[in-house]
C-alpha cells in the first residue's frame, strides 16, 4: 500500500537526511521505523503524508505517485491519513469536542452524524467523559488519546504516528501502543516511528532500522 | 480599520464638496442665466417691446424686469458693508435688468451666443451679462474637488490596502498552528482561506460604513459651526452628502479592498 522507490532526501549539502531508502508496508500492516535521533524517522514520515519533497525517488501510496498531485489537491491524500504527533498539536482554545470533529468538519459531514463518530472516537480512546473539556485540562497521556481520536475518528487506511509516546512514561506509552494496535486490528495501515527499543520488542510484528538516512535493516516478529 | 475608515472619509469628503459645487453649478445654470442691463433713460415702449422680443425666444423659460430700485434694495441687502459708497454717489448707480431663466439644455447649448448676440445690439439694450463662465467654472471646481479627493483618498486606499494585509498576516501567524493542523487533516485551500477572507472583507466594511458615518457627522455639524461666520461662502461650503450610488461604492470599494488585501497577504504568507 505504501511503496517508496530509492527516496533521497537533502535539506542542506553535503549532508542527506534520506539516502536510497527502499520501502513498501503492505494494507493493514503494524510497522515500526527505529532508530537513534537524527536517524531520518520523521523525514521519512513526512515524505509519506506529503509535508516534504524527496529529492529524489518516488513514493506510491494505493497505486498513485503522491508527488504527482498537484499541491491545491493534497487534501485528497492526507483525507486517507490520521497523523499523530509527538507534541499532539491540539487547538487549545477548542475544545475535545471540536479537536477531534475537525476531520469531519472539513468534509462538511452533517451535525449529527459528527457528534455521533466523534463520540465514538473518544469512546474508543476512554475519553467520552471529558468530550466538553479544553486540551489545557487534560493529562499529557489524556491530550495524546484525544490526538489518537482526531486521527482515527474519519476512519482513516493508513495511520502515521511521529514518536507519539516521546512525552510519555512507560506505562503510559505501552496504552498508547495498545491503542494504534487495536486501531490497526480494525484494518488500518499503521506506521509508528520511535527510538524505545521495549516498545518495539513488545508490540513490533514488523521493524525498520534507519541510521543516518539510511536504511539498515528490516525484521519481521 | 481607522486608516480605512480615513482613507474612505477623505474620498466622501471630497466627492460630497464636488457634489456641493455641482449642484451649484446647476442652480447657477438653471435659475439666473443671462441678463440683459437697459440703457438708463429708456423708454417705457422700447422696454416693453424688448422684455417682449426675450420672452418669445425659443431658449427663454421665464423672464423677469428688475426695476433700478429692486437692484439697489438687493445691493445693500447683499453687501451692507458697501452701503455708504451707494450713499455718497447721491443716485441710483444701478440700470433696470431683464433676468432671463434658459430653458434646461439651453444654457448648454452653444447657439446661447447667438442668442445674447442678437439682442446685445437691440436697441435700449446697454449690456448682456452671461453667468456660463461661472457655471463652467464652478464644474471645473466640482471636477478639481473629485479629483484631489481621488488622488489623496487613493494613496490613503493603498496604505489601507497593506494595513489589511499586514493584519491578516499576524492573524495568519497567530493561527499558524491551527492552520498547519488543517492542513494535515485534509482542509482544502479554501476551507482554510475563507475565515482570514471573511475578516478582511468585514474590516473594509466596516471602515467604509465608519467612514459614511463620519461624513454625515461633519455634514450636520458644520454649518452649526462654522455656517453663519462664511458670509455669503455658505453656499459654497456647505457640503451635501453622498448619494445613494456614491454611498453604496464606498462601501463596495471598501469590501473589495479587504478582499484584495487578505487574498494578497494569503498567497505571500499562507502559501496556498
Amino acid at each position: 500500500m505504501i511503496e517508496l522507490y530509492h527516496v533521497w532526501k537533502q535539506y542542506q549539502k553535503p549532508n542527506w537526511a534520506l539516502s536510497d531508502i527502499t520501502l513498501q508496508v503492505k494494507k493493514g500492516e503494524f510497522c515500526f521505523v527505529t532508530g537513534p535521533s537524527g536517524s531520518g524517522k520523521t523525514t521519512l514520515l513526512k515524505t509519506i503524508f506529503r509535508e516534504l519533497y524527496p529529492t529524489h525517488g518516488q513514493i506510491i501510496i494505493a497505486g498513485k505517485n503522491i508527488q504527482r498531485i498537484p499541491s491545491s489537491r493534497i487534501y485528497e491524500l492526507r483525507r486517507q491519513m490520521g497523523i499523530v504527533f509527538q507534541d499532539f498539536r491540539l487547538i487549545f482554545h477548542k475544545r475535545v469536542f471540536e479537536n477531534v470533529g475537525l476531520p469531519l468538519e472539513v468534509v462538511g459531514l452533517p451535525r449529527k452524524e459528527l457528534r455521533r463518530k466523534v463520540f465514538n472516537a473518544l469512546r474508543m480512546v476512554n475519553l467520552h467523559h471529558k468530550i466538553w473539556e479544553f486540551p489545557a485540562g487534560l493529562s499529557y497521556g489524556e491530550q495524546q488519546r484525544v490526538a489518537i481520536a482526531r486521527a482515527v475518528v474519519n476512519n482513516p487506511s493508513i495511520i502515521l504516528a511521529d514518536e507519539p509516546t516521546g512525552n510519555l512514561d512507560t506505562e503510559l506509552a505501552f496504552e498508547i501502543i495498545a491503542l494504534f494496535r487495536e486501531i490497526n486490528r480494525q484494518g488500518a495501515t499503521v506506521i509508528i516511528c520511535t527510538h524505545d527499543k521495549e516498545i518495539i520488542r513488545r508490540f513490533a510484528d514488523r521493524a525498520v532500522f534507519l541510521h543516518s538516512g539510511k536504511l539498515i535493516g528490516k525484521e519481521t516478529f | 480599520m481607522s486608516i480605512i475608515c480615513l482613507s474612505f472619509l477623505v474620498i466622501g469628503i471630497f466627492l460630497s464638496l464636488s457634489n456641493n459645487l455641482q449642484f451649484l453649478a446647476r442652480q447657477l445654470s438653471e435659475n439666473l442665466a443671462v441678463v440683459f442691463f437697459l440703457e438708463k433713460d429708456i423708454a417705457p415702449e422700447t422696454r416693453e417691446d424688448v422684455i417682449g422680443r426675450i420672452r418669445s425666444s425659443p431658449p427663454v423659460d421665464r423672464v423677469r424686469f428688475v426695476p433700478p430700485e429692486e437692484a439697489l434694495r438687493r445691493f445693500r441687502e447683499r453687501f451692507p458693508q458697501l452701503q455708504d459708497v451707494v450713499a455718497d454717489l447721491g443716485t441710483n448707480p444701478f440700470p433696470a435688468s431683464i433676468e432671463v431663466v434658459l430653458k434646461d439644455r439651453a444654457a448648454a447649448s452653444p447657439d446661447i451666443l447667438r442668442f445674447m448676440n442678437g439682442f446685445r445690439s437691440l436697441p435700449g439694450v446697454e449690456d448682456v451679462q452671461f453667468n456660463q463662465d461661472w457655471v463652467e467654472k464652478m464644474r471645473s471646481l466640482s471636477r478639481l474637488a473629485r479629483a484631489v479627493g481621488f488622488f489623496l483618498g487613493g494613496i490613503l486606499i493603498l496604505a489601507s490596502f497593506f494595513t489589511i494585509s499586514n493584519v491578516i498576516r499576524l492573524n495568519v501567524f497567530a493561527r499558524k498552528n491551527e492552520v498547519e493542523i488543517l492542513r494535515f487533516v485534509g482542509a482544502t485551500n479554501t476551507f482554510i482561506r475563507m475565515p482570514f477572507i471573511i475578516e478582511g472583507v468585514s474590516l473594509g466594511i466596516l471602515g467604509s460604513l465608519l467612514s459614511l458615518a463620519l461624513i454625515y457627522g461633519v455634514i450636520r455639524s458644520f454649518p452649526l459651526y462654522l455656517g453663519a461666520s462664511l458670509g455669503a461662502f455658505q453656499d459654497i461650503v456647505n457640503f451635501r452628502f453622498l448619494t445613494l450610488g456614491q454611498s453604496l461604492t464606498l462601501v463596495i470599494g471598501g469590501a473589495v479592498m479587504g478582499l484584495l488585501g487578505s487574498l494578497s497577504s494569503l498567497s505571500r504568507f499562507l502559501k496556498i
